[in-house]
């Protein structure tokens, strides 16, 4: 059974890479988020151990590792989402716009208004999908033309088209892949720097995969995106820089998504690349 | 038992349980079933006592049923518009007719007479009623029932709304209300609709100061003030004029212009006329409570018709009520016509606008009912209020671990045994907390009104909280990483989501209220006043009160009939209320 699993993802991988992520040229002069010497503990266990990364500024940068190793974890240190989680402690640094995000004047609630996240499973609130998108906006006391914005962002979340009639339906409506790309639509309006994306399309068919796929390719010309996925190929084909780790929360390999998955510096990384581990 | 095979035991363990559960299913049918029964006659007797049905001729039950009745349960078929339903229920109505003369006339040739029952009400109770429960039920899904019971309701609905907002006023002051409404209301929403209109988010944020400072200058004013316009005056200005607008604003959403002045224009300027001059032109109705109640009734019938010629669908269903009406005329009219005896039912109009009498015949409910009512409103503002604070605060506000956690657990088991303290308990927390040592003195409306609340106070808190809880952590979560804030999160996700559920444990709490009367005894309400009361602070009675103290007097009229009234009359009003809430419920559900 490995066998047959692990065969034509090897030469899916090999093509992919040949045919995406060269549009960008990476690395990327200028850094949007950087990690030093991460430590994060949900108790006495540890989450993430000792991680410190610089991600480039526009440019799609994946987390790649076997489940429970942290992703989402460190995901969440960025917008300080794990200071939601009462037993989670964090050490260490996270630099976004040239301050760190875990200093004492840093308010959580300003810092997530400039980072946007998209879930695992789609979560639209029952409103209808006007309200969804514009939600950000509301919040922030948004004083310009909010139904333009809305459909801007529509546009940019690849939804318009499909949605423009039934925008006072309930987003609740639409199906898995629509939602989303609504909860995307929802996470750019406000016009973040950053977009992070855990699984995001874990829960979704393949053609609504690679939609979304597709724009996330779009959305890397005006946001810096980090995305966490378990597929392999999606990493390949969308990334331009990949981070994997590995059980314990550490960061075993970082860099051009072509390197890690063409020639990776460790035995490890390839093995779990191609599925040998994991 | 070591010695069983493995086979025998298996045997053995699956006719054990087979057993008990079948045991437990029919022990369960059964109990329910008694219950329901057991509800079911004393409710049968009750409406009999309530409405003299023991006394009636069996030819008057026949004009009503064949001019009331049979046209409703032919509205409700037409609508259902389904061939084997109109067979079904012709069947079930010749059959049941049969079968029910059939039983009764052996059971009274072999038993024993049936006290106050014969087969004819019988028939009534047994098949008709829940037929036209299940005819209704599947009609409304028809379009012409589902507009007939909507014009239907939001007749019946608007003029109890109206009427409770008149029962209100009686204890309230309306000049204060109406220098709260010109200073405080008025300024703040023009502030805010000139901050949206303009994008001043300055003038948004400063309409609920201005209406604070408003109502506290009201207070002030009402001091200095002598000379205040009519109360009609401030039923137009303060009730009527706002609810036209906001239902002009309605159709005005979905509508023309033209639409939207007619619905609201025409009910205002009918109330108006009604309310101010009905009197002096002879009308036999006006003042200032026939303008709340037209005004109230009028313009969501208006909006409602709108939007039914608008689907243009199921139009015919607007003859209900005039369906309804032409029956009942013409039943009394034949009912003079034959000369047929009429019973004189218990609850009547005397009863329902009289105080309280020596005399059976005279006695009235009429101070009950507006005490009752004034409670319940008290009682649903400040427990829905309280309830919901509370639950917020201890599900969104308190952390999990820690001394908090620790605080909040130890909060939590005590509401929990809160719930289960008996209603005497309340009472005498009442009585020494509020009326001795706040001095809201013994069996006034605020001392009643704060004991209730207190009394539910925890079933609302245990039942949002849960309500609070259903809401799935993907959409808070969802909301936080937006950037919202704690308040912007609860305001804008969790209490939408969760105010179905918060409004079905208030209405289930309110219903444990208005029916309690050992709490009331304990604080020193009356059972008996004669004259509504006219503050917050005078003596007044509630319609459990009453009622109990009907069912001691010694003259049987008392007990049987007038007691049998007051149980109808309270009920009515438990359900109409309880109704109201469901509907508000189950659209709160659907729309978002
Ligand atoms: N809320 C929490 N409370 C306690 N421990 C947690 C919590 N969330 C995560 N952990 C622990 O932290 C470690 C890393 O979890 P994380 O969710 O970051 O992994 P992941 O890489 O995202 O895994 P997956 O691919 O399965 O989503 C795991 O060992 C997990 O048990
Ligand atoms: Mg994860």
């Amino acid at each position: 059974m490995s066998n047959t699993e692990t065969k034509p993802s090897d030469s899916l991988i090999t093509t992919d890479v040949e045919t995406g992520s060269n549009d960008r040229t990476a690395p990327s002069d200028r850094t949007a988020v950087a990690a030093r010497d991460l430590n994060v503990f949900y108790g006495d266990e540890q989450a993430i151990d000792d991680v410190s990364m610089e991600i480039p500024e526009k440019r799609v940068t994946a987390l790649i590792g076997p489940s429970g190793c942290g992703k989402s974890t460190f995901l969440r240190c960025i917008n300080r989402m794990n200071d939601m989680i009462e037993v989670c402690r964090v050490e260490g640094d996270i630099e976004f716009g040239g301050k760190n995000v875990y200093d004492d004047d840093v308010d959580p609630v300003a810092l997530r208004r400039k980072i946007g996240m998209v879930f695992q499973k789609p979560n639209p609130f029952p409103k209808s999908i006007r309200d969804n998108v514009a939600y950000g906006l509301k919040i922030q006391g948004f004083d310009g033309d909010v139904d333009e914005r809305v459909e801007e962002s529509l546009k940019g979340a690849a939804l318009w088209d499909e949605v423009k009639d039934q925008l006072g339906s309930s987003g609740l409506d639409l199906s898995g892949g629509q939602q989303q790309r609504l909860c995307i639509a929802r996470a750019i309006a406000p016009d973040p720097e950053v977009i992070l994306m855990d699984e995001p399309t874990s829960a979704l068919d393949p053609v609504a995969a690679s939609k979304i796929e597709d724009l996330i390719d779009d959305l890397a010309e005006e946001y810096t995106v980090i995305i966490v996925t378990h597929n392999m190929q999606q990493a390949a084909r969308i990334s331009d820089r990949t981070a994997v780790f590995l059980t314990g929360g550490r960061l075993v390999e970082y860099d051009d998504t072509t390197k890690i998955f063409e020639d990776p510096e460790e035995q490890r990384v390839e093995d779990y690349i191609t599925g040998k581990f994991g | 038992m070591a010695t069983d095979t493995d086979t025998g035991r298996v045997e053995e363990f699956g006719e054990v349980s087979r057993v008990r559960g079948i045991a437990f299913e029919y022990l369960s049918l059964g109990a329910s079933v008694l219950g329901i029964f057991a509800l079911a006659v004393l409710l049968i007797y009750v409406t009999i006592d309530a409405f003299d049905l023991a006394n009636a001729n069996p030819l008057w039950l026949l004009t009503y049923f064949l001019t009331l009745v049979v046209p409703f349960l032919g509205f409700c078929l037409y609508s259902a518009r389904d061939r084997t339903l109109t067979r079904r229920a012709v069947t079930v109505a010749g059959g049941g007719l049969v079968a029910v003369a059939v039983a009764f006339t052996l059971v009274e040739t072999f038993v024993g007479q049936v006290p106050r029952l014969n087969w004819q009400l019988t028939y009534l109770f047994v098949v008709i009623i829940p037929l036209t429960g299940y005819l209704v039920y599947m009609g409304a899904r028809g379009r012409p029932g589902s507009v007939g019971f909507g014009m239907v309701g939001r007749l019946i609905g608007g003029t109890a709304i109206g009427l409770a907002f008149s029962v209100l006023f009686l204890v309230f002051d309306e000049r204060l209300w109406f220098l709260a409404y010109t200073l405080g209301i008025v300024p703040a929403l023009l502030a805010y609709a000139y901050g949206r209109l303009r994008d001043t988010p300055a003038a948004v944020t400063a309409a609920l100061p201005i209406s604070i400072l408003g109502m506290v200058l009201a207070v002030f004013v009402r001091e200095v003030l002598r000379t205040y316009p009519t109360t009609a005056f401030i039923y137009l200005w303060t009730l009527a004029i706002p609810i036209a607008a906001a239902g002009a604003v309605v159709v005005n959403g979905r509508g023309s212009r033209t639409a939207a002045l007619t619905a609201g224009g025409v009910p205002l300027a009918l109330a108006t006329a009604v309310g101010l001059f009905g009197r002096a032109a002879g009308l036999g109705v006006g003042g200032p409570n026939a303008l709340l109640v037209i005004a109230v009734t009028g313009v969501p019938v208006a909006a409602y018709l709108h939007r039914v010629f608008d689907v243009g669908e199921g139009v015919s269903g607007l003859g209900l009520p005039v369906l309804l009406v032409a029956g009942a005329l013409a039943g009394a009219f034949l009912v003079e016509l034959f000369g047929i005896p009429t019973p004189s039912p218990w609850v009547s109009e005397t009863f329902l606008t009289e105080a309280p009498s020596r005399t059976a015949t005279e006695a009235g409910l009429y101070p009950a009912i507006v005490g009752s009512v004034i409670i319940i409103a008290m009682v649903a503002v400040l427990s829905f209020a309280l309830g919901v604070a509370t639950s917020v605060f201890l599900e969104e506000y308190t952390a999990d671990t820690g001394v908090v956690g620790a605080l909040t657990r130890l909060l939590q088991i005590n509401i929990a045994n809160l719930a289960a303290v008996p209603s005497v308990v309340y009472g005498l927390l009442g009585l020494g907390l509020f009326a001795n040592l706040l001095g809201f003195g013994f069996g006034t409306a605020v001392t009643v009104s704060l004991t209730l609340s207190l009394l539910i106070l925890p079933i609302t808190i245990i039942s949002a909280q849960e309500a609070i809880r259903s809401v799935p952590d993907d959409l808070r979560r969802g909301s936080d990483a937006m950037g919202a804030t704690r308040w912007q999160t609860t305001k804008n996700v969790v209490l939408p989501e969760a105010f179905p559920g918060i409004l079905t444990g208030t209405i289930l709490a309110l219903g444990r209220a208005i029916g309690e009367t050992a709490p009331l005894i304990m604080v020193g309400a009356a059972t008996t006043v004669f004259s509504p009361p006219s503050s917050l602070f005078s003596k007044f009675s509630a319609m459990p009160m009453q009622i109990y103290a009907w069912a001691n007097f010694p003259q049987a009229e008392f007990r049987y009939g007038v007691v049998a009234a007051g149980v109808i009359t309270l009920l009515i009003i438990l359900i109409g209320m309880n109704g109201t809430a469901i509907l508000l419920r189950n659209r709160a559900e659907r729309g978002n």
